[in-house]
């Protein structure tokens, strides 16, 4: 278990019975007394020797993996200009520089195989096109396929090379996580600030700090992580809220970004209490605030007792259902009024249903790139009203500054002036200075607004089962009836009729749908809309109790350049408003107990009876 | 807990394996522990293989089953367990005689047990009762036809095609002629992971800068896949693509034997073509995002990508026959 560092292996040498005992000892001793004798080596890290180089064979078989699975996103360089590449958000990566993001081995050295590459092509990397192959290709197969890349790929640099490449590893195996306790989230809370992390992740860590303006290596715009979507994380080999991970990356920084590593300025503790304090922000159960950083110890104690999400492990991504639960207000305490704010606190027992958001790339303008992968929804009604509380990270407030020359009833644009990116640009992908390059086109949309919106069919009611009409705007025989909150504060109801057919505004209707907030901060908005559960039968939905109401959920993000069809969709949910409990559910659990008793009573009598001999027939 | 994680595909026999593996062993502990003298009575055998049933249904079984299939496969599992209990009259006997125990309250304990019994059982059956009223935020199920019967023709950029005998003009052979033999012998190798079979060739690796023909459209195919298709439908085809856990109903898997690989060509090509929209009610047109690729494709590129499909996963198209 324990490999000699070069400081000590002589005086182990000499020792001779003393070995077994010195081992002993030495294994049990903190990391930190040994990074003391090599001041080159950072607290936690131990120079470890060079992976095996691959056989011919294993080159050769490799090939055959990559030109069937790898070849269509990586290209054939391995530069990460494939087919795909134009249209990823995250790109794939290009291989010849060597740099790679996920690794155990100090910045700027080459990751390790085994521990690193072989687990990013096992598991993945989450938040990224990059699936897991494991189930999909055999172990030795992508055992082989690391043996091409790194040996043909990679062209800057080589694993073998001994004057250059050292590895120099950190040994998270025998480092002891400290429990995330809310004294350590606290201090984390704290070392985050003074430590800078917060310029670039935010104050509340959304990754809106300094969203817009990070580049990697190869010029393409890049974004901070949100720390409150762990599940997006790259490193998480499929554990989200596995805080050891966020602690490799910290300690390792991510080659070609950025993200430097801090295993030179922060002491093992430290590190831990930071990762404890990221990890704790991942969304959980319950939504917590955590006033703009400033943690206190209230705050962090509601940190370190959040429950974390179960995570699909097809999807990795949080475990959802597609139902969005409303609950009666009069459950929920006295006040019969609605919630006018996300800071009531009956909001807390409020369920919160997570809706998972793709590219609309049904219809043109097509959203290749989409930013907006979901957003958090509660609701409560009372008597007249029902609140939809919307919440959703977007690292960027936009608000469209320029007019647009079309009204916005106008659906059939084409492509709203928006122009599709077209693939195969990669040839000067990543020359930010060549005019037409993906790198030099990146963030030059005009920017839009920031939106949110959500439709029912307008006679739900008449639906025949399991009949809807067309998720995008409704279709001819079943409209929806479309609510639009936009950024400059405008909100809308709409008819539609289809994808392609224009809006009847909704005017009479729309006067009665209030917005009571809708505020950006910290990288997140918060949008409360409040809507009377009933209007004209014939122009809009009436939502009523206990009944199942097919609804769709659309987002856009104007500095994406997100606008009209160009945005992040839903599926098909069902809001079903709570209803309240029907008298039956007292009467007929307590007749059919007495029903029981009464033949138990029949039944015992009568094998009392048998015994006793007195048989009735 | 990612030893609960079946791999998909391998889910019924790996399932039905495991199942046989542990009755098995069960056999053979019981038989072993009766040898010795030791033996379980029927009655809690019975329950206890139930209960082990019941939870490997439960739990071991990713993604999980609906209630109601585990219902239906929990009675049979029972009405299995109540022809073992009663193989013999004998058999049939040992079982019944503690639950009659009970009910005669022949010792003070089995009092006591019928007592508790006697209060339990109705108290369970009207809170499960009660239970059943409450509201309930369950997704209703809602079946849905995957493979609908397609049209007779279809009519994409103006020309119709007749799905009988329309063929695939990518897909022929050195003569010229629509040739399955020719395009399957130059498929991947068939195995899990489908892999180029051999990757210096041009005749079997549509990357090299010398594939022609076939191969070349195979290659033109993956990069309108890779360009469009793989968001939803996933880099390996296996529909688990990047936008895969937004969408219901799911993205088709390709690698599956029940989709592409037992569907016509020309039934694809249609799919495609037309996408949600076009799908007959049976099949949900309302809630499928797929798009009607003739808005985004030309006719040779559809065709295309439906060739590079079956090339990716290694299936053939099924033939009219």
């Amino acid at each position: 278990m324990n490999i000699p560092t070069r400081t000590n292996k002589s005086l182990r040498t000499g020792l001779g019975l003393a070995v077994g005992l010195s081992l002993l000892l030495w294994g049990g001793l903190p990391l930190t007394g040994l990074a003391q004798e090599d001041e080159d080596i950072p607290e936690g890290f131990k120079a470890e020797d060079r992976p095996a180089p691959p056989s011919a064979e294993q080159i050769e078989a490799g090939k055959r993996v990559y030109f069937t699975k790898c070849v269509w996103c990586h290209g054939v360089k391995g530069s990460g200009d494939g087919p795909a590449a134009d249209r990823l958000w995250p790109r794939p990566r290009n291989f010849n520089q060597g740099t790679f993001k996920i690794r155990h081995t100090v910045s700027g050295e080459l990751p390790l195989l085994e521990e690193d590459l072989l687990q990013t092509v096992t598991h993945g990397l989450p938040g990224s096109a990059m699936p897991s192959w494991e189930g999909i290709l055999t172990e030795e197969q992508r055992r082989d396929v690391l043996s091409f890349v790194t040996t043909q790929l990679v062209e800057d640099r080589d694993w073998q090379d001994e004057e250059f490449e050292t590895f120099t590893v950190l040994q998270l195996d025998q480092l002891t996580p400290i429990e995330p306790t809310a004294e350590s989230i606290k201090r984390g809370s704290e070392l985050v600030v003074s430590l800078k992390c917060i310029e670039c992740h935010g104050l509340e860590g959304r990754g809106d700090g300094n969203a817009f303006n990070l580049k990697d290596d190869w010029g393409f715009s890049i974004q901070p992580a949100d720390w409150h979507k762990c599940w997006n994380f790259r490193g998480t080999r499929q554990d989200a809220y596995n805080v050891k991970n966020i602690f490799r990356t910290f300690s390792t920084g991510i080659n070609g970004t950025p993200m430097p590593s801090f295993a030179d300025n922060t002491t093992i503790e430290q590190r831990w209490d930071i990762a404890n304090y990221v990890g704790s922000l991942c969304e959980r159960t319950m939504d917590i605030d955590i006033a703009g950083g400033e943690v206190t110890d209230e705050i962090a104690q509601t940190l370190a007792q959040g429950e974390p999400f179960p995570i699909d492990p097809l999807t990795d991504k949080p475990k959802s259902s597609f139902v969005v639960p409303s609950i009666p207000v009069r459950e929920l305490g006295e006040s019969l009024e609605l919630p006018v704010d996300e800071y009531d606190e009956r909001w807390a027992q409020v369920p919160r249903r997570w809706i998972g958001m793709g590219g609309q790339i049904t219809h043109k303008p097509r959203n290749f790139v989409n930013r907006i992968d979901d957003l958090w929804v509660r609701s409560v009604y009372n008597d007249t009203h029902i609140a939809f509380l919307f919440q959703w990270n977007d690292r960027t407030k936009s608000v469209q500054e320029d007019e647009v020359d079309w009204d916005p009833t106008e659906v059939n644009l084409a492509d709203y002036g928006v122009e599709e990116t077209l693939p195969g640009g990669s040839q000067f992908a990543d020359d930010p200075g060549h005019p037409g390059s993906i790198a030099w086109n990146q963030n030059k949309y005009a920017v839009y607004n920031d939106g949110v919106a959500f439709e029912f069919p307008i006679k739900w009611q008449e639906l025949p089962a399991p009949r809807k009409p067309r998720y995008f705007w409704g279709d001819e025989s079943f409209p929806m009836e479309i609510t639009k909150w936009t950024a400059d504060g405008t909100l809308a109801v709409y008819e539609g009729t289809g994808w392609d057919q224009d809006f009847t505004e909704l005017d009479d209707f729309a006067e009665e749908v209030e917005v009571k907030k809708a505020q950006w901060k910290n990288g997140r908005w918060t949008v409360l809309v409040h809507r009377p559960l009933k209007g004209d039968y014939e122009e809009v939905a009436s939502l009523e109790p206990g009944q199942y109401i097919p609804m769709v959920f659309f987002a856009w993000d104007g500095h994406n350049g997100d606008v009209g069809r160009k945005m992040a969709v839903s599926a098909f949910y069902y809001l079903v408003l709570k209803p309240a409990m029907p008298v039956e559910a007292f009467i007929y659990p307590i007749l059919m107990g007495v029903g029981i008793v009464f033949v138990e009573g029949w039944i015992v009598i009568r094998r009392a009876n048998r015994r006793k001999g007195k048989i009735f027939t | 807990m990612t030893w609960l994680k079946l791999v998909e595909g391998y889910m019924p026999g790996q399932m039905i394996g495991e199942l046989a593996l542990s009755i098995l062993l069960f056999a053979l502990l019981n038989w072993s522990l009766k040898r010795a003298g030791m033996g379980i009575p029927k009655f809690w055998a019975g329950i206890g293989v139930w209960v082990f049933i019941w939870l490997y249904i439960t739990y071991r079984i990713y993604p999980p089953i609906p209630f109601s299939v585990r219902a239906i496969y929990g009675t049979v599992t029972m009405c299995g367990i109540f022809m073992w209990v009663s193989g013999s009259e004998a058999d049939w006997q040992e079982f019944k005689k503690p639950i009659f125990n009970v009910m005669d309250g022949i010792t003070p304990r089995h009092r006591f047990l019928r007592t508790v019994a006697l209060i339990l059982i109705p108290l369970g059956i009207g809170g499960f009762a009660y239970q059943s009223y409450l509201p309930s935020f369950d997704e209703p199920i809602e079946l849905r036809t995957v493979h609908p019967a397609p049209p007779a023709t279809t009519k994409l950029h103006g020309k119709t095609f007749v799905l009988q005998i329309a063929e695939n003009p990518f897909r022929v052979g050195s003569e010229g002629k629509y040739d399955q033999e020719y395009t399957n012998e130059r498929s991947v190798v068939q195995a899990m992971g489908r892999l180029v079979k051999d990757v210096n060739d041009p005749n079997y690796n549509p990357w090299d800068p010398n594939a022609e023909g076939y191969m070349k459209y195979v290659r033109e195919g993956g990069e309108v896949f890779f360009q469009n298709c793989h968001f939803c439908h996933g880099d390996n085809l296996n529909g688990r693509g990047l936008w895969a856990y937004a969408f219901n109903p799911i993205p088709a898997n390709f690698t599956d034997a029940g989709t592409i690989a037992q569907l016509q060509e020309t039934f694809v090509f249609w799919r495609v073509a037309k996408g949600g929209p076009g799908l007959p009610g049976e099949a949900f047109p309302w809630a499928s995002v797929m798009p009607p690729w003739e808005q985004h494709l030309t006719t040779d590129e559809i065709w295309k990508v439906v060739m590079f499909e079956y090339w990716h996963t290694g299936y053939y198209p099924r033939t009219w026959d």
